[in-house]
């Protein structure tokens, strides 16, 4: 739907990159040249495998966020974080310490059917039960939360030696793992169905498209992406920490909104609500290296989600106008 | 039909306070004791008054994600004036406006320009936590007035009644605030709007006005709840709101209020409250580790709505 309105010719090189990329790439690209100014060790391609993998488990949070929020209606996952810490609390209590397993070919599969079994759970609640998806999730968020402390009730535990590889030189790989998961996607009918029921639920309803079915399948969807990140931030904290996940939902939403995903469903996509995350990781990268007190940083953070959705919403209705004039 | 069917909730969620009031009482020894009574009254009535601005925000068809940072903020900068000397009824005067203020914005900005009110609310309540932060440097310092520590005081007196001003203080504003839903202006603004944003506009009402008193209101309701958790308390603590951020949109929604905007009522919500501060009571009665009264909430809030809270299917929306 974005696209016809980009190929509009406009006046500025400016405002046609800001036409056809939005807000956040240029944000992020300004980000970027910022950090690579101020620290070029960091970001030397020596550093990139570290890099990322900071940045991923928020990356892989906003990416689980998006397809409940695109299937419109008010979907919405606030488990998202919950889930990344239940699934950390699982694989490096149960499996890696009781059980004594090591290998990803079972801790892979076993995050990702935690995930995808959590969003099977809110799918039922949200699409087929119908209750609304913030209540439900807000359900399975405060159940996730209250379990994962119970079953951990302080941190512990270590990881094998290829899981923390994956907060290094391997950081790549699990976000290419969703990346090709979503490609794929993207060229089944089922894609074109979520998109149609997240822009007109009622429309897609009569042109026979089963919503229900859309809807759960993509809580099941947001939820494995949920068990993938929950794994890359195990291998970020190299153990199991009951507070750290629940803090990702809210920052991740953030990212989502800021990424130029619709919170009213049907527009944007998994590359928006990634470079959406990606300027949040730069813009905490910056300020940090500034020595900046975290007060500061978190001011500039709500600023920056602020000033950034309203330029979207600025730039839509100057499109629009256009477009009508 | 649509009417009777909110009453429903309402009136549901009332019966599920009372039935628990009674399944407390039967398996619990010291539920129906006179301190506990007393504390789960003040404790519904501290999240009731933190919950007036969701119900509103909700009817509107918003959601406000700041009332938690509002909260802390009222916390901290009335400790931390009126601990430098400043005159208790200034200094709450100057939080109210304030609060007022940053809500007014909350609101602005989502109606304006149609931005979606829980990233906004999010955004704005990270920055003025932020600034709270930066101005205590995170140790807020000051205490709060005997008098308000009286007035919220679990072991207080209302003259002859057995517990504090607060309580009854509360059921007036209550009923105030049903009473300005059901028979003022505003109230039917408020409806009109949430139900029907086109034909709202259509009958002249001004939805960005509507929307900035709403969430002025909703923080200035934030802030009056922060104060009085400063008197409950004693000492300032800035994360004093942040489980208010779950519980007043859950208070709302158990209290039967959709989260669709247009229906939904404050009686519903002052049941939610009800609700929610006894099975937290009851659980801990019952043994439960608070991690585990968490998860259980959870499915409480999830087994309620599911009950009496539910969407219609889309193939009746058409």
């Amino acid at each position: 739907m974005t696209k016809p309105r980009a190929s509009m010719d406009g006046p500025g090189l400016f405002m046609q990159a800001w036409r056809l990329l939005g807000f956040a790439p240029l944000l992020l690209l300004v980000l970027l040249a910022v950090n690579i100014a101020i620290n070029p060790a960091r970001f030397a391609p020596a550093g990139w495998g570290t890099l990322i993998g900071l940045a991923a488990p928020l990356v892989g949070a906003a990416l689980a966020s998006t397809p409940a929020i695109l299937s419109g209606r008010g979907g919405i996952d606030l488990s998202i974080g919950p889930v990344m810490g239940f699934v950390n609390a699982v694989v490096v209590l149960y499996l890696v310490k009781q059980a004594g397993i090591q290998s990803p070919w079972i801790i892979f599969p076993a995050a990702i059917l935690i995930g995808a079994l959590i969003g099977a759970l809110n799918g039922l609640l949200a699409a087929v039960l119908r209750v609304q998806p913030i209540v439900a999730t807000l359900g399975t968020y405060l159940i996730l939360v209250g379990l994962t402390l119970t079953i951990l009730p302080a941190p512990t535990g270590t990881v094998p030696a290829w899981l923390r590889a994956l907060s290094g030189p391997l950081s790549i790989l699990p976000l290419l793992g969703i990346a090709i998961v979503w490609t794929i996607i993207r060229r089944l009918p089922f894609y074109d169905h979520l998109m149609a029921v997240g822009s007109d639920d009622r429309a897609a309803y009569t042109a026979g498209i089963p919503v229900t079915l859309v809807r759960f399948v993509t809580y099941v969807i947001g939820g494995a992406f949920a068990g993938v990140a929950g794994l890359m931030m195990t291998a970020l904290i190299s153990s199991a920490d009951p507070s750290i996940g629940p803090t990702y939902t809210l920052i991740a939403i953030s990212a989502v909104a800021l990424g130029g995903v619709s919170l009213a469903g049907g527009r944007g996509g998994l590359t928006g609500a990634a470079i959406g995350a990606l300027c949040i990781f730069l813009l905490q990268s910056a300020l940090t290296y500034f020595n900046l007190s975290t007060f500061v940083l978190q001011i500039a953070y709500g600023a920056v989600l602020v000033i950034a959705i309203v330029l979207t919403a600025v730039q839509d209705r100057l499109l629009r106008r256009r477009q009508e004039g | 039909m649509r009417i009777t069917l909110d009453q429903w909730r309402v009136l549901g969620c009332v019966l599920v306070a009372v039935g628990l009031y009674v399944v407390g009482a039967l398996t619990i020894p010291g539920y129906n004791s006179d301190f506990s009574l007393r504390a789960m009254l003040v404790l519904a009535s501290l999240l009731a008054i933190a919950s007036i601005g969701q119900t509103l925000v909700v009817i509107i068809g918003g959601i406000d994600l700041s009332i938690p940072f509002i909260i802390g903020f009222a916390n901290v900068v009335a400790a931390q004036l009126y601990g430098g000397g400043m005159n208790f009824v200034l200094v709450v005067v100057i939080v109210l406006a304030i609060a007022a203020a940053v809500g007014a914005a909350n609101g602005f900005i989502s109606a304006a320009l149609g931005l979606h009110p829980l990233i906004v609310t999010l955004g704005v309540g990270t920055i003025v936590q932020g600034c709270v932060l930066l101005w205590t440097g995170g140790f807020p310092a000051g205490s709060a007035p005997p008098l308000l520590s009286q007035f919220v005081s679990i072991g207080g007196n209302a003259g002859f009644l057995p517990v504090p001003w607060l309580v009854p203080c509360f059921v007036v504003l209550a009923a105030l605030v049903m009473l300005a839903l059901a028979r003022t202006p505003y109230g039917r603004r408020l409806f009109a709007l949430g139900a029907n944003p086109r034909a709202a506009r259509l009958s002249l009402i001004n939805p960005v006005a509507m929307w900035t008193i709403t969430f002025a209101f909703s923080a200035g309701f934030a802030a009056l709840a922060g104060v009085l958790l400063l008197g409950f308390t004693g000492s300032a603590y800035g994360e004093v709101g942040q489980p208010y951020l779950f519980q007043t949109i859950a208070a709302v929604v158990v209290g039967g209020t959709a989260l669709v905007g247009g229906r939904g009522s404050y009686l519903g919500t002052v049941a939610g409250t009800l609700v929610l501060t006894q099975i937290n009571t009851l659980l801990i009665g019952l043994g439960f580790q608070p991690s585990m009264v968490q998860a259980l909430l959870g499915v409480v809030i999830i087994a309620l709505v599911s009950l009496y809270g539910r969407d219609a299917h889309v193939r009746n929306t058409i």
